[in-house]
């Protein structure tokens, strides 16, 4: 009756899942905060402050593309890397916090 | 986060706050750009008026800071895509 993913019971389609808003919400925050530095840190690094006009010239756009793609590279080596850290400390760590009732 | 999972009532929602987000995110660009702006081009304090120098240079500046968001939101888009189309869903 109802497309709800994930099954989460009888929620009536007027109402709002809040669990879901705010997970939606998070990915939005986090997608921003990536952009935002991103646009900032390339601009630091490729735009130089003399501003003699008021278009990009050819190096400014390269660099800016290229800053784009490394930054998605390391976004991925370090989710990667920590990821990794995480699997390592959990399975070498043992049940220090683990499921004791 | 995907729209087309939720009901109306919750994508109403949803839009509201991007909505809301959006206008902030707006306020924080415009006072960061003035600030890197006056940082970058403003250095004589022997009057008060803006120089036709500095103006141009503020400009200039604006000009430049708006094109360069605007290119990098299409690469993002484009990495954006990629990574979306990559891991195959």
């Amino acid at each position: 009756m109802s497309f709800l993913g994930g099954g989460r019971g009888s929620v009536a389609p007027g109402t709002i899942n809040q669990e879901r808003v705010e997970m939606a919400m998070q990915e939005l925050d986090m997608v921003t905060d990536v952009f935002n530095r991103l646009v900032s840190s390339c601009h630091t690094k490729c735009i130089s402050t003399r501003y003699a006009e008021g278009d990009l010239n050819k190096g400014e756009s390269v660099c800016i593309d290229r800053c784009v793609s490394k930054f998605f590279e390391v976004n991925k080596k370090v989710g990667e890397k920590l990821q990794a850290m995480g699997a390592g400390a959990a399975a070498g760590g043992g049940g220090g916090f683990g499921s004791a009732p | 986060m995907d729209l087309s999972q939720m009901n109306p009532a919750e994508q109403a929602h949803v839009n509201r706050i991007i909505e809301k987000k959006q206008m902030q995110d707006f306020l924080r660009m415009y006072s960061n750009l003035v600030e890197k702006c006056f940082t970058s081009c403003c250095n004589d304090f022997t009057s008060k008026a803006l120089s036709s120098k500095e103006e141009q240079c503020v400009m200039n500046c604006t000009d430049k800071f708006l094109k360069h968001s605007e290119r990098i939101g299409a690469r993002f888009a484009e990495q954006n895509a990629e990574m979306m189309g990559g891991s195959g869903k």
